[in-house]
């Protein structure tokens, strides 16, 4: 208790999506799936790099990742993508004081104007887009 | 440099790497997934000028906004002059890293040098 008062959570802390509404789930989902795309990028360049190596070489790779698992964790990244896409151009516009209000005078109950159901509607939409994404990119891969 | 200054070059690598990715993704759906992924057609893909330089730029964009954000999580985690310089530097060079491991790959498959 007094470690969370004093905000030296570290790790936990920011792993914990809960305590502060919607606006705190978006964020974690956001940083959440920053990293996983990160991961993902780094393992593309690497099973991409085997095109190098030549036909047989490639050719092993493909029967690494294109196997259920493998299409399986590309629609977990198509739907990273899009939410990590969306949710970031709603954060984008809110940084640049685009749909969080007018500031004004304290009043109870001390509603923060940012915090408004534009922008709950739009973590909302980024979440659907991403299952929809996700729902389209099982269609293509799975389809083959 | 400036946070504010690195904000705007996540934002600007943001923008531009969504932009050339669907580029990068509509590629693969020219045809069918799978037979879009097959040797002699990614090979193809290398071999035309315009959509290496694409990716390209796409792989810039992407290293520098995804370990800029990795940066961004790490300091926001801790602080602290050592950690934070580590955590700076460390980021630059595994961005740079990443970015000459995949020129590499454009740059021989590009040549034919497979």
């Amino acid at each position: 208790m007094t470690e969370r008062m004093s905000n030296r959570e570290g790790l936990k802390g920011m792993a914990n999506p809960t305590r502060y509404g919607l606006e705190r789930v978006a964020y974690w989902l956001q940083r959440l799936s920053g990293l996983g795309l990160l991961a993902y990028l780094i393992g593309h360049i690497y099973e991409t790099s085997s095109i190098v190596n030549g036909k047989i070489a490639w050719d092993k790779m493909l029967e690494l990742t294109q196997t259920t698992q493998g299409h399986l964790i590309l629609t977990l990244v198509i739907g990273m993508c899009v939410y990590h896409t969306a949710n970031g151009i709603r954060v984008m516009l809110g940084q640049g004081g685009i749909g969080v209000g007018k500031p004004g005078q304290p009043e109870y109950p001390y509603k923060a104007a940012s915090l408004n159901y534009k922008q709950r509607l739009c973590i909302w939409v980024s979440i659907a887009l991403a299952a929809l994404a996700m729902m389209y990119g099982m269609a293509v891969l799975f389809g083959d | 440099m400036r946070e504010s200054i690195i904000m705007k070059i996540h934002y600007g690598t943001a923008l531009g790497a969504v932009a050339l990715v669907t580029i990068h993704i509509l590629f693969r759906m020219t045809q069918n997934f799978s037979e879009s992924l097959q040797y002699q057609n990614v090979i193809a893909n290398y071999h035309l000028l315009p959509y290496a330089l694409m990716l390209e730029v796409v792989l810039i964009l992407l290293s520098v906004h995804g370990f800029n954000g990795l940066r961004v999580i790490l300091l926001e985690l801790k602080q602290g002059i050592v950690y934070e310089k580590l955590i700076n530097y460390g980021s630059i060079g595994a961005m740079a890293a990443l970015i000459a491991y995949g020129s590499r790959t454009i740059l021989m498959a590009g040549m034919g040098m497979s």
